[in-house]
């Protein structure tokens, strides 16, 4: 009998310990779920016109977070550029801590699935979304609260079981 | 007469600098201190004192920034948690969502004393 209970307590242990080798620790749950978007005023990338962020459309829409500089920016973009294409979710971009010049050229080469990209320069509207790994993902409901966060490049399985089924509601 | 006026404003240029000088290194105390305490989110076992990682650099500056517009520790700390989650800060709040954090090791600690002096009365 006792020597049961210990092994069950053994076992519990060390499975705890197995799947903690599973999680990814650079997945933080970010304490910005449910908030308002942050305020800022800063300038779109391409006609450099004043924005706020009263500015962001009543609408369920994706807020990406995206630098010429991220490599796997590059290999997210071809899922940007088909949720684009769907035409069921438009796409917001926040091209963080970027050269205007070497921004715009990017989306020449890669194409652009943006509505419009805000330019944060210096990397303050990044802080305030509490971003640390680019490329970074936010789904923003119609009361433009931060529904949910992705950080690192969002895959099929993220478009289609998380982002769609929030539309439907 | 002339050699006092200028001893004069010598002091308290002198006084007036060392004035500031004391309060920057209060502050510099501080700044020094609250680096130390908030973990850099992009290499995560360091804090962004010891990083040169560009979101650990801004970071700095921002607290650069908010010290020298008259933030305290308080104010500062709730900022980075606000935006980055208490996994930011070495010595996290006592929350709810943090007791077992806190308390974890003591209860684990607890149990395995039961167990011991358990098996030692047994035998």
């Amino acid at each position: 009998m006792k020597n049961k209970l210990s092994i069950i307590i053994f076992i519990s242990f060390i499975s705890i310990l197995f799947f903690g080798l599973f999680t990814d620790t650079r997945i933080i749950q970010s304490p910005l779920i449910g908030q308002d978007i942050p305020t800022f005023n800063l300038t779109t990338l391409h006609s450099q016109s004043p924005i706020d962020s009263t500015m962001i459309p009543k609408e369920t829409v994706l807020v990406n977070v995206w630098a010429s500089w991220c490599l796997e920016c590059i290999r997210e973009h071809q899922l940007m550029m088909k949720i684009n294409k769907d035409k069921k979710i438009k796409i917001i971009g926040i091209n963080y801590k970027d050269e205007r010049d070497d921004a715009i050229g990017w989306l020449e080469i890669y194409g652009n699935p943006y509505a419009f990209s805000i330019h944060d320069y210096n990397g303050q509207l990044g802080i305030d979304l509490g971003v640390y790994g680019v490329p970074e993902t936010f789904l923003i409901n119609k009361d433009n609260k931060i529904q949910a966060k992705f950080i690192g490049a969002i895959n099929d399985n993220i478009y289609f079981n998380k982002i769609l089924p929030a539309l439907e509601k | 007469m002339k050699t006092n006026v200028i001893f004069t404003l010598l002091m308290m240029m002198n006084l007036l600098s060392s004035y500031i000088y004391a309060e920057n290194k209060e502050n510099d105390i501080l700044y020094n201190s609250l680096i130390k305490e908030i973990r850099c989110m992009v290499c995560q076992n360091q804090n962004i004192a010891e990083s040169e990682a560009p979101l650990a650099v801004d970071l700095k500056n921002k607290v650069r920034d908010m010290i020298n517009e008259g933030r305290d520790e308080e104010y500062i700390k709730n900022y980075m948690s606000s935006r980055y989650s208490d996994f930011i800060l070495y010595d996290p709040p006592l929350r709810l969502q943090n007791y077992i954090l806190w308390f974890g090791p003591f209860i684990f600690l607890g149990f395995i004393t039961y167990i011991l002096f358990r098996r030692k009365i047994n035998k």
